[in-house]
């Protein structure tokens, strides 16, 4: 049949239809959304007589018609996904830019799913059944959306599963042939260098250096200028607007995606340790959380203390817990995540650890370390000291390091001239080699990027480095 | 107009009303309609397992809900049950009412609820009622639901002064008849008295239509349970009989551009009265009936109106108004629940008009149940385009044989 018809002189009458409304939530829907709002508590009701539990709540059970309305019932923040959707095209009335994924989650205790947004995972990867967590928005609305959206549940106790079996790529299997030509690239690879700039750390405040960055927006504007002058990854421990250093889920991708957004390019490394007093579960799930391209993966229980450098006297002392149980299920949970460990090393004894749980072979090549120096803890930089720990690395591993305080200079100028990489950043050391305090990590990396011409190594980029460390290719 | 015997009688068994009123920020809107659902199920004595299918209808849009029917479900009780929805603007909750009566007198279902609701203030009714209109011709044009054709009409035909006043005169009468039903939204407690002042203090709306003269926006539901006469008989000790209906309307009475001698407003009411009053050997309305419920939305119109549907002619409509035959004790009592003007929550409106000329079937309608027996009622829908829906009720089972139960 022809749809040719003829359209010569039709006129066409263009409207819009925009109406008013309010909407009477009722007691039922009002307790509901103020009970979400000002407790961040999820409340349902549950039918007596056939045990239904209904979120959003009812005043009637539908199936037998029993009045409800008294019966509230707390529902926890988790639940599963019973379904969802891909939203695949951009429009004003949607809540989030596509493309973004609308699940059906029924919360543990509840008899029927509601809809909501589910982030922190690839739509790819989305399974029924999968566990989700709620993320209770930063600023109410008083809607729905004072549950920001969902995410994949944190791992409570991290999972101690078999890893994917990509078999070509762990410690215990023969390398291939192709591996091993990839290896000679990455060997001549490295003969450019890595600069990592790590912005804040944990413990370095605004009062002992004004650029420390506490914000998102500060990290970004700070990353954007480290990534200028020359390094291709930062790390970073997100800080509340207090200077605290935070395991808030919300905090932390909001500091990962201001970074992302701001200098795409860049790798960003999150830390795994966070800060003091945080639980395994807290330092784990955060990681897989966010999913960073890469993260730390600290190897040895230690002091992690604040001594008087002169006096020795002791300000804080830590103890920084990092169990063989932790570096299985730490270094287990990201390499399932797809995040990169950065196996950090405070002393010969930590890649021993390393070297130990690496034989159950989850860890994929090529392995990334990084050596520190000074932590008043750990060891202090000695450059023979630093060479017996580059010998003692896997066949193919790269190295980078950092120093606290005045070894930061010395230490990764060692390893410019080692063949190895170098991190500088404020969570390190807040001064410049002069002594003075750095403008900003920038600053440091601007020295870094001198010290990698004195020792003719060329740097990095990001792309480069990717390839360097065995990331995902962008 | 060509019409069938019914395949079997039909019976109101159960009528359920909520408080009619401005606000209901306490409920929303299945929390509502389940108030007037439970009301009904009770008065009938049944449980909702009785019920086969329910009909559910509103205004389109009022409330700017998409398929209500679907979402009202925990309200309703219609899971696991047939659920129609019907909307066909202000006479829909008369036209739910023909439905439940046809699809119980087919056969189809034994028992069937129809439910009328409406939450006036979460939506924007004129803005809903302009979308109405043909977007060519009238869109740009509209002003919602309310029209002053009819206050001039009135007043050209019977002169300034007697138009007023009787339409005062309705407006007063639905007033004192809206003070005794407890459900009803507005009663001001106005007297006799005032007619003269209000005519003169009312604000005007649209030409001679005064504030005072127009119905309110309410908020509330309706629900009636109608039985096949087996069912209504087993289950019910007061089955009121649903004799007859009809519907009758027209799109073009958008009559926008002035009163035109040559082209009267096309009088749906008085056709639909005619056809049913012939087909049931009604030949004297006024004298067969015992109470009317009109769906009166404004006084002027009302007094019109009644001219139509009781087959009047001349001044005899104004008559009624005047000598108050039209109030509790008069010769033919209309609305004595206080009517649209006192209640109107749109999409429950109409049918809350056949459960009230129920309830006076019955002689259950309390305080404003009228004196004398009622026998034979008489319901009125009424909606945008001149839709005109009618439904006669009867106390007894006697107007033609009961084939079948
Ligand atoms: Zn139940």
């Amino acid at each position: 049949m022809s749809l040719d018809f003829d359209r010569k002189d039709c006129f066409v009458v263009d409207g819009k239809l925009a109406l008013p409304y309010t909407y009477f939530a009722g007691r039922m829907g009002s307790k509901f959304i103020t009970t979400l709002r000002d407790e961040k508590k999820i409340m349902g009701v549950k039918c007596p007589v056939c045990n239904k539990v209904y979120v959003p709540p009812r005043q009637t059970c539908e199936i037998d018609m029993t009045d409800i309305r008294e019966n509230w019932v707390e529902l926890r923040n988790t639940g599963e996904v019973t379904n969802f959707t891909v939203i695949r095209y951009d429009d004003k009335h949607l809540p989030r830019k596509a493309p973004f994924i609308l699940a059906l989650v029924k919360l543990d205790g509840a008899d029927s799913p509601f809809a909501h947004i589910l982030e922190g995972i690839v739509p790819e990867e989305v399974t029924l059944g999968m566990r989700v967590e709620a993320v209770f928005a930063k600023a109410t609305t008083s809607t729905i959306l004072d549950i920001d959206h969902f995410e994949p549940a944190r791992v409570s106790k991290v999972q101690v599963s078999e890893p994917a079996p990509r078999a070509q790529e762990h410690a215990a299997v023969p390398k291939s042939k192709e591996e091993l030509d990839q290896d000679e690239r990455r060997k001549a690879m490295s003969k450019k260098i890595i600069i990592t700039a790590a912005l804040a750390g944990a413990a370095t405040m605004k009062n002992q250096n004004p650029a420390v960055p506490y914000s998102p927006q500060e990290f970004a504007d700070d990353a954007y200028k480290c990534w200028k002058a020359g390094a291709a990854m930062v790390h970073v421990h997100a800080r509340e607007d207090s200077g605290m250093a935070t395991h808030d889920h919300g905090r932390i991708k909001d500091t990962h995606d201001a970074i992302r957004e701001k200098c795409p390019d860049l790798i960003v490394n999150m830390s795994s340790a966070v800060g003091m007093g945080k639980t395994a579960e807290q330092r784990i799930s955060q990681i897989i959380h966010v999913k960073p391209e890469m993260a730390s993966l600290n190897t040895n229980t230690m002091n992690f203390s604040l001594v008087d450098r002169k006096s020795g006297k002791v300000f804080i002392d830590f103890v920084f817990e990092n169990t063989f149980t932790m570096l299985q299920d730490f270094g287990k949970a990201m390499e399932e995540a797809g995040v990169k460990p950065e196996m950090e090393l405070y002393d010969m004894g930590g890649l021993d650890n390393w070297a130990l749980i690496a034989k159950q072979g989850f860890f994929t090549r090529p392995f990334n370390f990084n050596f520190v120096w000074g932590v008043a803890g750990g060891q202090a930089f000695r450059p023979d000291a630093f060479m017996t720990m580059k010998h003692a690395l896997p066949e193919g591993a790269n190295f980078t390091t950092c120093g606290v305080g005045t070894d930061q200079f010395p230490a990764i100028t060692m390893s410019s001239l080692a063949g190895g990489h170098m991190r500088v950043g404020l969570e390190d050391n807040i001064r410049i080699p002069t002594g003075e305090l750095a403008k900003g990590s920038y600053e440091q990396v601007e020295w870094a990027v001198k010290i990698a011409q004195i020792a003719g190594r060329e740097v990095a980029t990001p792309d480069e480095a990717r390839a360097i460390m065995g990331l995902r290719k962008r | 107009m060509a019409h069938r015997k019914k395949n079997r009688n039909v019976g109101i068994i159960g009528i359920g009303q909520t408080k009619y009123s401005s606000h209901r920020e306490d409920v929303n809107q299945p929390e509502m309609i389940h108030e007037a659902v439970i009301a009904a199920l009770k008065d009938a004595g049944l449980t909702m397992k009785d019920v086969d299918c329910i009909v559910h209808g509103n205004m389109e849009l009022f409330e700017m809900v998409h398929q209500p029917d679907l979402w009202h479900t925990l309200g309703t009780g219609a899971y696991g049950k047939d659920c129609i929805r019907i909307t066909t603007g202000g006479t829909v909750g008369a036209t739910v009412a023909c439905a439940a009566d046809n699809l119980v007198a087919s056969g189809m279902y034994d028992i069937v609820m129809a439910i009328g609701f409406e939450k006036l203030q979460e939506g924007h009714t004129t803005g809903g009622i302009t979308n109405m209109a043909d977007p060519l011709w009238f869109r740009h044009l509209q002003t919602g639901a309310l029209t002053g054709t009819k206050a001039y009409d009135v007043i050209k035909e019977f002169g300034e002064e007697r138009a007023k006043r009787a339409s005062l005169m309705y407006r007063i009468i639905m007033d004192k008849h809206a003070g005794l039903n407890p459900n009803a939204h507005r009663a001001f407690g106005l007297e006799f008295e005032q007619i003269d002042d209000l005519i003169k203090t009312s604000p005007r709306l649209v030409g001679d239509l005064k504030l005072i003269e127009m119905c309110s926006q309410s908020d509330g539901a309706c629900c009636v349970i109608f039985a096949c006469e087996k069912k209504a008989k087993e289950l019910s000790k007061k089955p009121v009989w649903v004799r007859d209906h009809i519907t009758v309307h027209r799109e073009e009475v958008f009559v926008m551009f002035g009163y035109d001698d040559r082209n009267p407003f096309p009088a749906t009411h008085r056709f639909a009265a005619e056809q049913l009053y012939t087909r049931n050997g009604v030949t004297s309305p006024v004298d067969y009936f015992d109470v009317f419920e009109m769906y009166d939305p404004a006084s002027w119109w009302a007094v019109d109106w009644l001219r139509d549907f009781f087959m009047l002619k001349g001044d005899e409509h104004l008559k009624l108004v005047e000598n108050k035959e039209i109030m509790i004790g008069g010769k033919i009592p209309v609305n004595p629940s206080g009517g649209v003007i006192g209640s109107n929550p749109i999409g429950a409106t109409a049918l809350v008009r056949v459960a009230e000329a129920a309830l006076q079937v019955r002689g259950d309608a309390g305080a404003h149940q009228i004196p004398t027996p009622v026998n034979h009622a008489l319901a009125s829908g009424f909606g945008g385009t001149m839709w005109t829906v009618l439904m006669m009720l009867e106390k007894e089972l006697n107007w033609q044989e009961a084939h079948n139960g």
